[in-house]
């Protein structure tokens, strides 16, 4: 074991504001993923995980750390122009991974919901994140879910005591602002929701400027026995950002959970989501849509274990690529040997528009139990030709159709978002995106 | 309006239509009845301009500009409109977005202004009415999960919205039962008017009891082998086309 970090991560490992010695447990915490980036190394292409990417652009970059206390000054111009219109809700908002309150407005909260800032957190009631971080995740972490434990910025606390119901939605914006050299933000959230708790959580990642920087966030979201979590997550970080998200669930006993995840922005976007069933009865539905043009690689790792029986889980992604976009769908779905009567549907469906482009796809189901109901399918395919000349007969213009035939591909998952007045702003993206899209 | 003068074209290797003929005036209804095989369809797809046809021979004046030099949707930019015989599922897609991309962006090639949500709501639901359809069609996905029926009734629907000058309806009355055979009969009546000529390509002369046509063709082995006024659609549902076939080659 060498002590260095692996070369590119050094800055990386180095916690913001520095908070060592405030609290041991978490100290420790820290040292031990410290540890972890360093035994891991740099994955390469051999990895099975790392099979269809490769960290050469993003080491080459040389991303550092930036330790921002002003973060305010970075968006002198406010936070309204980067507001979903028709929106009332619970905001947070982060700018280049640290907590704005200036931008933030949190509003009334009802009894037993705690939201906050992690660092405030830290300060104001550290008990609270002490058995709850890093517990969903656990000691053993994979690359960059390590980095962001030993050097996470700040983020989102939400807590919800036992049967507690949030009516308005939390929204937590990310806003990445450039800086004189590449750096990256680490934010770091954790949603815990006790027994009977609901709540609905959008989470936005935005950039101001189309510049090179890295966002490597992870989130731990705990969900107790029947309580309910939707959570709305849009991504559209600069053209040229690398973003990288670890989203680790946990779902105790007869709990929802519904989770749509749009991808548009990032060079290089991957998400891992992974995602276990502790309680019987519980749902998990976990649904994504990704655009990928040129310059672009869409990167979705899905890990969902059914350790118990009775579970439901369903992950349907779609995919639209065009010019030379690449995509990457990598599912996998464990049943173990005793949780009989598992409910598994994983698809991947992708719509190429260019001959250039690529995806590499590969649902898996492992599968130890024999009395279960499972299935996996993907498709990679084109513009229906019927279909096209059907909308031409009509008098749309050859791009107007294809346009609207993406649109009524991606219209499922779009259509799957919690929220109505999110689900136009991202119709609305998307439409602009296949709009700027080399589609002919 | 439409003149065909020597139309040839073939799908592949093989010739479809090998000479074919046809005027049609302003405010006509021209009927083109055939057996299977004989290129109604081909007919319909060459006028619409889909792929897959080779055009070898003759000419098509649209209004006095070749319409086989047009894009489809310069085609029905121009007026030209055609009923599918199958329409298409749009999964995904909107009817109410559809139906208003594709009405402005005819309005649009017209150099007329493209239509406000709310005048283009009021139009909607006037349309609605002809053919007896409910709003909640306009929630739902193109033809997505619709019934046969409610397949061509959508079609007309939308010839009446986007009030064509030339509409080619290509087996309208194929898979419909009586009552819907009615219903999209009626609103094609309603939509009939001295600038508005229609062609009306079937296989069965009954849907002619509810359209009534002011000229009928035969249209047998790729070319009009007889022309003539309604009675000639009666004539051949007594007689069966076998009896216009011997006419032919003995003549």
């Amino acid at each position: 074991m060498s002590d260095q970090a692996p070369t590119g991560f050094e800055t990386w490992l180095v916690a913001a504001g520095s908070a060592a010695g405030e609290h041991e447990w978490l100290d420790r915490q820290r040292r031990h993923a410290a540890e972890q980036v360093r035994e891991l190394g740099v994955p390469n292409t051999k990895h099975e995980s790392w099979r269809y990417t490769s960290l050469k652009r993003l080491l080459e970059t040389g991303f550092s750390r930036v330790d921002e206390t002003r973060v305010d000054d970075l968006v002198p111009a406010g936070i309204d122009a980067y507001l979903v219109p028709g929106l009332d809700s619970h905001r947070i908002v982060m700018v280049n991974g640290h907590y704005s309150p200036r931008l933030s407005a949190l509003g009334e909260l009802p009894p037993g919901v705690r939201i906050g800032a992690l660092r405030e957190f830290l300060t104001s009631d550290p008990d609270a994140l002490r058995e709850r971080l890093n517990a969903v995740i656990g000691p053993q972490q994979p690359l960059f879910s390590a980095l962001n434990t030993a050097g996470s910025d700040d983020g989102l606390v939400v807590l919800l005591e036992r049967g507690a119901i949030l009516e308005r939605p939390i929204e937590l914006i990310h806003l990445a602002v450039g800086m004189e050299v590449p750096r990256v933000a680490q934010p770091r959230h954790l949603i815990a929701l006790a027994e009977g708790a609901q709540a609905a959580l959008i989470e936005r990642y935005i950039s101001l400027n189309p510049e090179l920087y890295c966002t490597n966030s992870v989130l731990e979201l705990a969900l107790g026995r029947d309580a309910t979590l939707y959570h709305d997550r849009i991504q559209m970080e600069s053209p040229q950002a690398f973003h990288i998200t670890g989203l680790y669930l946990d779902q105790a006993a007869n709990s929802h959970y519904q989770g749509v995840n749009i991808g548009l922005g990032g060079a290089w976007a991957r998400t891992d989501i992974i995602a276990r069933f502790s309680g019987e009865h519980a749902q998990c539905r976990l649904q994504g849509l990704y655009l990928a043009g040129d310059q672009q690689l869409m990167d979705y790792h899905l890990d969902v274990e059914h350790a118990v029986p009775n579970c439901t889980s369903q992950e349907n992604f779609k995919g639209i690529l065009y010019g030379k976009g690449r995509a990457v769908f990598d599912g996998r779905v464990l049943v173990a040997r005793n949780a009989q009567r598992t409910d598994a549907a994983m698809s991947n469906k992708n719509l190429m528009l260019s001959e250039h482009a690529e995806v590499d796809t590969k649902p898996q189901l492992e599968i130890h139990a024999d009395d279960v109901k499972c299935s996996h399918g993907t498709t990679v395919g084109q513009i229906d030709a019927e279909m096209l000349f059907y909308l031409r007969s009509r008098g749309l213009s050859a791009s107007l159709a294809r346009r609207m035939l993406c649109l009524g591909f991606a219209g499922e998952i779009i259509e799957s978002i919690h929220h109505e007045a999110v689900r136009e702003v991202v119709a609305e993206q998307v439409g602009a995106r296949l709009e700027s899209a080399p589609l002919d | 309006m439409l003149s065909v003068n020597g139309l040839k074209a073939k799908v592949g290797e093989t010739e479809i239509l090998k000479g074919l003929d046809l005027e049609v005036k302003p405010g006509e209804i021209h009927a083109i009845m055939g057996p299977n095989g004989s290129g109604k369809s081909t007919f319909s797809h060459v006028l619409s301009g889909r792929d897959g046809y080779e055009v070898t021979g003759g000419s098509v004046l649209f209004e006095g500009q070749d319409l086989l030099d047009m894009e489809p949707e310069e085609r029905a930019q121009a007026g030209v409109f055609l009923a599918f015989q199958y329409p298409v599922e749009l999964p995904g897609v909107n009817n109410t977005y559809f139906l208003k991309a594709a009405l402005n962006s005819i309005r649009k090639a017209r150099g007329e202004s493209e239509l406000d949500a709310v005048t283009f709501m009021r139009l909607i639901k006037e349309k609605l009415k002809i053919l007896h359809l409910d709003d909640s069609l306009l929630k739902r996905a193109v033809n997505s999960g619709f019934s046969g029926g409610e397949k061509k009734r959508n079609e007309i629907f939308q010839m009446a919205l986007l009030e064509p000058k030339l509409a080619i309806l290509d087996e309208t009355d194929s898979g419909l039962d009586i009552d819907a055979l009615r219903v999209v009969a009626d609103g094609v009546n309603a939509l009939r008017s001295p600038e508005r000529s229609m062609i009306v390509v079937t296989h069965y002369q009954r849907l002619l009891d509810y359209i009534e046509p002011d000229h009928v063709h035969v249209l047998a082995k790729g070319r009009i082998i007889r022309s003539g006024g309604k009675e000639l659609a009666l004539e051949l549902e007594e007689k069966g086309y076998g009896w216009v076939l011997e006419q032919e080659q003995a003549a």
